[in-house]
């Protein structure tokens, strides 16, 4: 089968990306195919030849004339033509024979579909290595190894390489997975609900192109408005979260929604400071996805109901939702969940519900939600729908409908298609049940108008696509470094061994990259003690300090508020010898004096470095409240100071900090500055591995924000 | 029974099991990527070479072979 060679579409637009071989390769070679129906190498070669693949196919099949009678050729070298893309699915031993093959032949990208790579143990991580090695010499984009493969629904290409049962629908949403598995239900649940891919792929133990790749190719791709991702593992966080941020937010943005699966266990070592315990990569993840414009979504349901409504619908201009039914009770379910969303159903102006009064029963409900009462056809339904998308005060619609004996399902539905086509702001519906409605759901689906099966999903996904809008107004802030002392900070930080620094070493870290640091002296005797509190200024507090004590309360190692002289004298000699009784082991360095800092917000600023973000920052309520409420933010480190305004109102405390109960609100803006300078710390020393600021005090006024205490943990 | 007789052999079972001509079969050969043997030629492969030289073997062992010469060497030292 000698199919006349295409030119690729991207091509033709004078796009060169390096993935344009893997997209729409010219042709393909599939290697290690198999005569026998039903088997992997066999039905991928077969999808190929069916799905209606414009480029021309060569299968490569040692010891075989044909196959599905094509000619069949013994190595990839022997095809007289040049190879575009391999379709490798021989058996994982001599996977990198095959590709070695493909080097020597130019073979620009290269789909290993085979398992029995690192998913199985060292030997296969061993093979692993292997190939990536072979794909890296002679430049070869690899998708896989362990894949369910890659399908592009482009007319010009229609390339179905992969071992899914059918071709998709053709459509504007590419979807990435690591699971190959979840692709076939993925795409069988897709075909059901008649939604199209533009691309699909799976790329499995990601070897080599990964999401990052992926991203990029998609974000040029003309055909593509919407990415989907299925992540089991994070690699390289933080390279995802720049892509991320180039797609979301470049020129022509397109959204990523995102389900990220499995919970790495956290290493034992980082679970001793606050930040560590509560910086789980699960929890680090959510916030910085947020903050790359990535939607973080839970199931599969939560991200096609989402997709669909933006990929098909246009972008409403705001929250403000009509709710159109024929039932009371699901119309009061839908705005209940659509405020719960953050969505709005505001009232409507009078002249809406004027051009109701005339089309609707007296029984209606001319109120937002608009009530066309069970009895309603067609003709109802429309009026109402003409009306409230005349409304200025209403964004998009929401048409619910319940299978009453004389509701006339397909007749609105047809309706609704119809009005669809003038309608300038998304609509979406949700025809209650499941039989009864079906013919109705057919013809919605058909006409692109999204279709929840419960007015909460619908809910759901416009919420979804409001957090899409909202991400496009998001100023965009640049991470400018600010004026620091950072040899200060570095002749600490190099003078130090590995593990946490001495209190007054911290602070003087923290000091030399600009925070309000109190005074403080590490003091060796009473006499030396009570000088500084004189000097500045009493009250005063005292702090062990010694690289065993950790927690310096459980050894009575702090005496808060000394008010004088003879307190700091007692205070001072009874600590000495308390310590020297409860931890004889432990090396005491001094007793930290500094004046008591007075009394506001207890907040904490963290940063950890995690094995898949890098520095990352933490902030949020702190003191003794940090684990049990846990209500912390995170964001990667360094951060500008918009992003480090929207980490401070993140958080629930925030409400505090603007000044709650008639208390005044305190230094916000000072609040942000300490996040940009703590991150400019953890970014500039890849040694600090760990940083609380717990607490940081945050009281009114200019210069209110103190470390009262704070714990860096060197690598 | 001496190493070129039992090359003879094995090429000629290689070649009828596989389907390929002597002429593709050399000591080199990889019996999945040269000569293109699916999983289950692998393991007709093993109880064609028991038959024809009359001997046992593991089967693990056995399938980790990959090449014809390989495969020689394997049955040569089973017979001895």
């Amino acid at each position: 089968m000698n199919v006349s060679v295409a030119e690729p579409s991207a091509e033709k637009a004078g796009l060169h990306h390096p993935l344009e071989a893997l997209f729409s390769p010219r042709s393909v070679a599939v290697i290690g195919v198999t005569p026998t129906p039903g088997t992997v190498p066999y039905d991928i070669f077969y999808n190929i030849l069916s799905s209606g693949y414009r480029g021309t196919v060569y299968p490569v099949a040692p010891g075989k004339r044909s196959i599905c009678a094509v000619r069949a050729y013994r190595y990839v070298l022997d095809i007289d033509e040049p190879v575009d893309l391999a379709v490798i699915v021989f058996p994982a031993n001599v996977v990198d024979k095959a590709l070695e093959q493909c080097g020597q032949k130019g073979v620009r990208a290269a789909v290993v579909i085979s398992a029995g790579f690192r998913e199985v143990g060292p030997q296969g991580a061993e093979r692993e290595k292997r190939i990536k090695e072979i794909c890296s010499h002679y430049g070869i984009s690899l998708i896989g190894p362990n894949c369910l493969g890659v399908i592009n629904t482009d007319p010009k290409v229609r390339l179905n390489a992969s071992f899914a049962r059918n071709m998709p629908l053709c459509g504007r949403i590419a979807f990435l997975s690591q699971s190959g598995a979840l692709c076939t239900a993925v795409l069988d649940y897709a075909r059901h609900k008649q939604v199209g891919f533009s691309k699909f792929v799976s790329f499995g133990n990601k070897a080599g192109v990964t999401e990052i790749e992926l991203f990029d190719y998609l974000y040029h791709d003309s055909l593509t408005d919407i990415i989907l991702l299925y992540l089991e593992e994070l690699r390289d966080g933080r390279g995802l979260i720049e892509a991320a941020r180039r797609v979301t937010g470049g020129p022509q943005p397109k959204p990523i929604l995102a389900i990220k699966s499995g919970r790495t266990p956290q290493g034992a070592d980082a679970a001793a400071s606050h930040t560590g315990s509560l910086a789980g990569e699960d929890s680090i993840c959510d916030a910085v996805f947020r903050e790359a414009g990535i939607i973080r979504v839970s199931s599969i349901e939560e991200m096609f109901n989402a997709a669909v409504l933006y990929a098909y619908q246009p972008l409403p201009e705001g929250n403000r939702l009509a709710i159109v039914t024929n039932a009371g009770g699901p119309g009061v379910m839908a705005t209940d969940a659509a405020i719960r969303c953050g969505l709005s159903v505001p009232r409507l102006v009078p002249e809406t519900m004027e051009k109701m009064r005339g089309a609707l029963p007296a029984a209606a409900n001319l109120k937002n939600p608009v009530d066309v009462i069970g009895d309603a056809r067609a003709d109802r339904y429309l009026a109402a729908l003409e009306a409230v998308a005349a409304d200025p005060n209403i964004d998009q619609i929401l048409v619910i409908l319940t299978p009453q004996s004389m509701t006339d399902i397909e007749a609105i539905a047809r309706g609704i298609c119809k009005f669809r086509q003038n309608l300038k702001k998304p609509i979406c519906c949700s025809f209650m049940g499941a039989v009864d409605v079906e013919s109705g759901i057919q013809l919605l689906q058909q006409a692109q108008i999204p279709h929840y099966i419960l007015p909460e999903w619908a809910c759901e996904a416009m919420a979804h696509v409001e957090q899409i809008r909202q991400w496009r107004l998001q100023p965009r802030g640049e991470f400018q470094p600010l004026p620091v002392d950072k040899e200060t900070a570095r002749r600490i930080i190099d003078a130090a061994s590995a593990g946490y620094l001495d209190e007054d070493q911290a602070l003087a870290v923290l000091q030399a990259y600009g925070l309000n640091v109190p005074p403080n002296k590490l003091c060796r005797n009473a006499d030396e003690a009570v000088d500084f509190a004189k000097s500045v200024g009493f009250p005063v507090v005292l702090r062990i300090v010694s690289p065993q004590i950790f927690h310096k309360t459980e050894v009575g190692g702090i005496a808060l508020n000394l008010a004088d002289e003879t307190e700091v004298r007692i205070a001072f000699s009874e600590m000495w010898e308390r310590i020297g009784k409860v931890a004889p082991q432990a090396e005491v360095r001094g007793i930290l004096v500094r004046p008591m800092i007075p009394s506001g917000y207890e907040l904490i600023i963290g940063a950890k470095r995690d094995p898949a973000f890098g520095p990352t920052l933490m902030f949020g309520l702190g003191g003794i409240y940090v684990e049990l409420f846990g209500d912390v933010t995170f964001a990667l480190a360094p951060i500008d100071a918009v992003a480090a305004g929207r980490m401070v109102r993140q958080v629930k405390a925030f409400r505090l900090l603007e000044g709650a109960r008639g208390r005044p609100p305190v230094d916000v803006q000072g609040i942000e500055e300490c996040l940009v300078r703590v991150g400019q710390l953890v970014a500039d020393f890849e040694r600090i591995a760990e940083l609380d600021i717990n607490p940081l005090i945050a009281g009114a006024g200019p210069n209110g924000n103190v470390p009262a205490d704070a714990r860096i943990r060197l690598a | 029974m001496d190493r070129n007789e039992v090359e003879r052999r094995v090429v000629k079972v290689v070649c009828r099991v596989l389907g390929v001509e002597p002429e593709m079969v050399t000591p080199e050969s990889n019996f999945v990527f040269d000569l293109g043997a699916e999983s289950m030629q692998s393991v007709e492969l093993v109880a064609a070479f028991e038959n024809e030289f009359g001997i046992e073997m593991d089967e693990n062992a056995a399938l980790e072979v990959q090449n014809v010469g390989a495969a020689v060497d394997f049955i040569a030292a089973h017979l001895k």
